[in-house]
């Protein structure tokens, strides 16, 4: 366990925080649970970081994805769900591309994303996201400049998506409200007012 | 022959090779071909991109024939490469081959000088006309042949010697088997499974023992230590000490008349005996008695006496009744076995762990060595397959694995080296006991791991698939909790950037492995040189793996370097053809290069006699005078007693004191007489 030292001053406290890894601050299960959800052996990585160097996001910002993947094999649950950078990936799939073993890196991401939503753990901007895909049928949804876009280009001013054929739309609800997706981003949202 | 020559008037060759660029990017080659033709005695000099290829070696050829040469001289790179080549070259040309001399330009010069090219040409200049004045004093030698024994010896009777022994008597050769324990089998019948295919380690070895037992071509000598070595390939004397065993064979039962005597291995002896010492081959773990096997399944299977601790009270004579095997007055004897090659398989030892203090070995109860868990694993060891903690005799359910422990290590404490194949077993030892205890997490710190071999890397994923937890990080230290007697591991999860501290019930440290205690004295016996760190030096490490500086002795197994069974058996049958060839043959050529005594100016005072490393020299009477006298076989050409000699009365062939004061002079006055 992580020996805990009682600094008055908070700020000390967090920066002398002992930051040693301990087998019972970890959740053995916590690499099972990634592992079923996101349909990943993760357990067989073995760290060589073929993803981190394919990942777009990783020069841009401090989202390294063989971090989690360690993390996750060594059940830094807590750690790995309330990190903001767990939300930094673009899935755009190329670690999976080129993972060496076989594994699928974005399956994890999207696991443990799930796992944090599952604790109200996410980003105001996904659940916003959520909302317009409620209302729209887009997480971008269209707008007047991109209708003129698409008009010079000779295109119609909206795509054969829900903005052409909203009647499509109670389709996509229903499935957001099966997951219940809506309700949850409302609600949290509403919380962090 | 020993005679001062008198020499015709010498015509030299010269060849000065490019090496592509290896020499020519460095040194003038035109400059120095051109300097050669300026040397006195030169008939020829002429240069060429790779003079060892065969347009080379044949412009070496033609040039004899052409120029009627008396000598030859190539500036290319090291001899101990292509001297070989280029005496055949001179050879094919009608030339005595020791009519060559080789210039290195390469490895002495161009490689090292590569950024000073005036100063690599005047070098190499200079290495022309030394070789050349050399050259022009040469004289044709005829290599002398010497029989070879059509039997060898093979020392140490591990799976290497093993199967070097089996190979060799397979061939139709008489083979000695020296063992300096009671049993053969070494190493690997300690070992409980191999890896990657999990065999059972006894199971896969103990045919081979048996079938080396009673191989017809092996003469096999248990409990037995080389003690003195005398002459060269072809004509080994080996002493043998075969120490006081204390038991009688069947065989040397009946020899002294004991009609149904000798030891059957019953155990009788062993029931009665009262002095109870630790079982070395189970590590200390278990007892033996005075009089012992190591394990039921040894090879032969007669019993031995531990004299340093028998008593003497004769209650294992008793219990042996009408066999009359135990002879407690046993004494070491002697016997010597002329042998045409020899292998050494000397094998290892674990490193004693305990000089890494911070991993607590010896200090803490529940911190063992890798070998002691293969005892503990074993089914035939001291718990019968459980591995338990030796502080509570509670089985673990979290085991760290220390790897690297004591390798890789340049304190001057551990060993700089990797040992091979701990990455591997800690992988099998992590299957083991997932395989055993359930609920049991076996944690592998580890730096890199290294799985090369057919199969590994599939088995390191087959391990990681089954649970292994992998800590890419060297143990830095380990703490002992007093009451319960857990460890903590502290190290630093590297891929996590961050220090680990983990409780476990048990460590396994996989350490490193160093040359036996007596490889030292048996490679000293034979002549053979080691490296820094002790393991016996291979001849060439890429292209004569198995072979030695000294001719006629061999390699085999992990005394020449760290290496796992399949590496060990390859290198051993590997070995056993290698020494095959000169029994095959028959005879074995020598280099032509020992001393000759030059008996009218020999005082016959014998000074040298005591110089000479290879007791090659002797003093004869000859024609009424007392002479020194060469045995040509043992002489190495060391040239001890031909600097010593006060009358300068013997002659090194091909080294002879007017062709070196020759080769002294033309560097010192730079070519002028």
């Amino acid at each position: 366990m992580a020996v805990k030292k009682d600094y008055k001053d908070q700020k000390l406290a967090e920066k002398l925080r002992d930051r040693k890894y301990y087998i019972p601050d970890s959740n053995p299960e916590f690499i099972k649970d990634v592992e079923k959800i996101g349909q990943t052996a993760a357990h067989m990585c073995y760290q060589c970081g073929t993803c981190t160097g394919s990942c777009p996001s990783a020069p841009r910002s401090s989202y390294r994805i063989r971090l989690f993947m360690r993390k996750a094999i060594l059940g830094l649950e807590e750690e790995i769900l309330t990190d903001p950078d767990l939300w930094l990936c673009t899935t755009c799939y190329s670690c999976t591309d080129r993972c060496p073993r076989d594994l699928a890196p974005t399956d994890a991401i999207m696991a443990m994303r799930n796992l944090a939503f599952k604790r109200d753990i996410v980003p105001r901007n996904f659940l916003q996201t959520v909302q317009l895909i409620y209302k729209t049928g887009h997480g971008v949804p269209n707008n007047d400049a991109n209708r003129a876009a698409r008009k010079r280009l000779g295109l119609e001013a909206e795509p054969e998506t829900t903005h052409k054929y909203p009647e499509y739309l109670p389709g996509i609800r229903r499935i957001l409200d099966h997951y219940r997706l809506k309700e949850n981003a409302d609600r949290i949202l509403a919380e962090g007012e | 022959m020993a005679e001062v020559k008198k020499y015709e008037e010498p015509r030299i060759g010269v060849f000065v090779c490019h090496c592509g660029t290896n020499i020519a990017g460095s040194i003038d080659v035109k400059a120095v071909m051109e300097y050669a033709r300026t040397l006195p005695n030169v008939a020829i000099a002429d240069d060429y991109q790779y003079m060892c290829s065969t347009p080379g070696q044949n412009k070496i050829a033609e040039a004899i024939n052409e120029q009627k040469l008396t000598g030859v001289v190539v500036a290319a790179c090291s001899p101990r490469l292509h001297e070989p080549t280029f005496r055949n070259a001179t050879k094919a040309g009608g030339l005595n081959p020791f009519r060559f001399e080789m210039a290195n330009i390469r490895e002495q010069n161009s490689w090292v000088h590569m950024h000073q090219p005036e100063e690599a040409t005047a070098k190499a200049k200079d290495a022309v006309r030394i070789a050349v004045a050399k050259a022009s004093l040469l004289e044709d030698l005829i290599p002398k042949s010497v029989p070879v024994e059509k039997a060898a010896m093979v020392v140490g009777g591990g799976v290497g010697g093993m199967q070097a022994a089996l190979d060799l008597a397979s061939a139709g050769i008489k083979t000695y088997l020296v063992e300096k324990t009671p049993s053969i089998g070494g190493r690997m019948s300690q070992l409980d499974k191999t890896f990657p295919t999990l065999d059972c380690s006894q199971c896969i070895l103990t045919p081979k023992m048996v079938d080396v037992y009673r191989h017809e071509g092996i003469e096999l000598l248990t409990y037995t230590e080389v003690e003195a070595v005398e002459g060269y390939i072809g004509n080994f004397d080996v002493t043998l000490r075969k120490k006081a065993r204390g038991v009688i064979t069947p065989a040397e039962a009946e020899a002294r008349g004991i009609v149904g005597g000798g030891c059957t291995g019953c155990g009788d002896c062993a029931t009665v005996c009262p002095v109870i010492k630790p079982n070395p081959f189970e590590l200390g773990m278990a007892p033996r008695k005075a009089i012992y096997i190591y394990h039921p399944q040894v090879s032969p299977l007669i019993y031995t006496v531990d004299f340093d601790s028998c008593v003497k009270c004769g209650l294992c004579v008793e219990a042996c009744d009408t066999k009359q095997a135990v002879d407690l007055e046993a004494k070491d004897e002697f016997m010597t076995v002329k042998v045409g090659t020899v292998i050494l398989a000397l094998g290892y030892d674990i490193f004693p762990i305990e000089k890494k203090f911070e991993w607590g070995y010896k200090n803490y109860d529940n911190v063992i060595t890798s070998l002691e868990f293969e005892r503990l694993i074993c089914a035939s060891g001291p718990t019968g397959g459980h591995l338990i903690r030796p502080s509570d005799g509670a089985t673990p359910k979290k085991v760290a694995f220390v790897l690297c422990a004591g390798s890789r290590d340049n304190t001057g404490v551990g060993k700089p080296y990797c040992s091979r194949f701990c990455c591997m077993y800690s992988l099998k030892h992590a299957h083991q006991i997932i395989e055993k205890i359930p609920g049991v997490v076996p944690y592998i710190f580890y730096m890199d791991i290294r799985s090369f071999g057919k199969m590994y890397e599939e088995f390191y994923y087959r391990i990681q698939d089954e649970g292994a937890k992998f800590i890419r990080g060297r143990v830095a230290n380990i703490t002992q909790d007093p009451v319960t007697k857990n460890l903590h591991v502290n190290a630093e999860d590297t891929l996590l950037g961050r220090p680990i501290d983990m409780e476990v019930d048990m460590v396994v440290l996989a350490a490193a492995i160093e040359p036996t205690a007596e490889t030292e004295k048996t490679r000293r016996l034979f002549g053979v040189s080691c490296s820094q760190d002790g393991w016996l030096l291979e001849a060439h490490p890429k292209l004569n793996p198995c072979g030695t500086t000294t001719a006629g002795v061999y390699l085999a197994g992990v005394c020449q370097g760290p290496k796992d069974i399949p590496d060990t058996v390859a290198q051993a049958e590997g070995a056993a053809s290698a020494a095959s060839i000169p029994i095959h043959r028959g005879e074995v050529e020598l280099e032509p290069y020992f001393a000759v005594c030059m008996e009218d100016k020999c005082a016959g005072c014998g000074l040298c006699v005591n110089q000479c490393p290879y007791q090659a020299l002797s003093l004869v009477e000859k024609e009424g005078r007392t002479v020194m006298q060469v045995t040509e076989a043992k002489c190495k050409g060391c040239g001890t007693c031909g600097g010593f000699c006060p009358g300068g009365a013997i002659w090194m062939q091909h080294f002879a004191t007017p062709q070196i004061i020759a080769q002294i002079d033309a560097f010192l006055l730079g070519g002028e007489q």
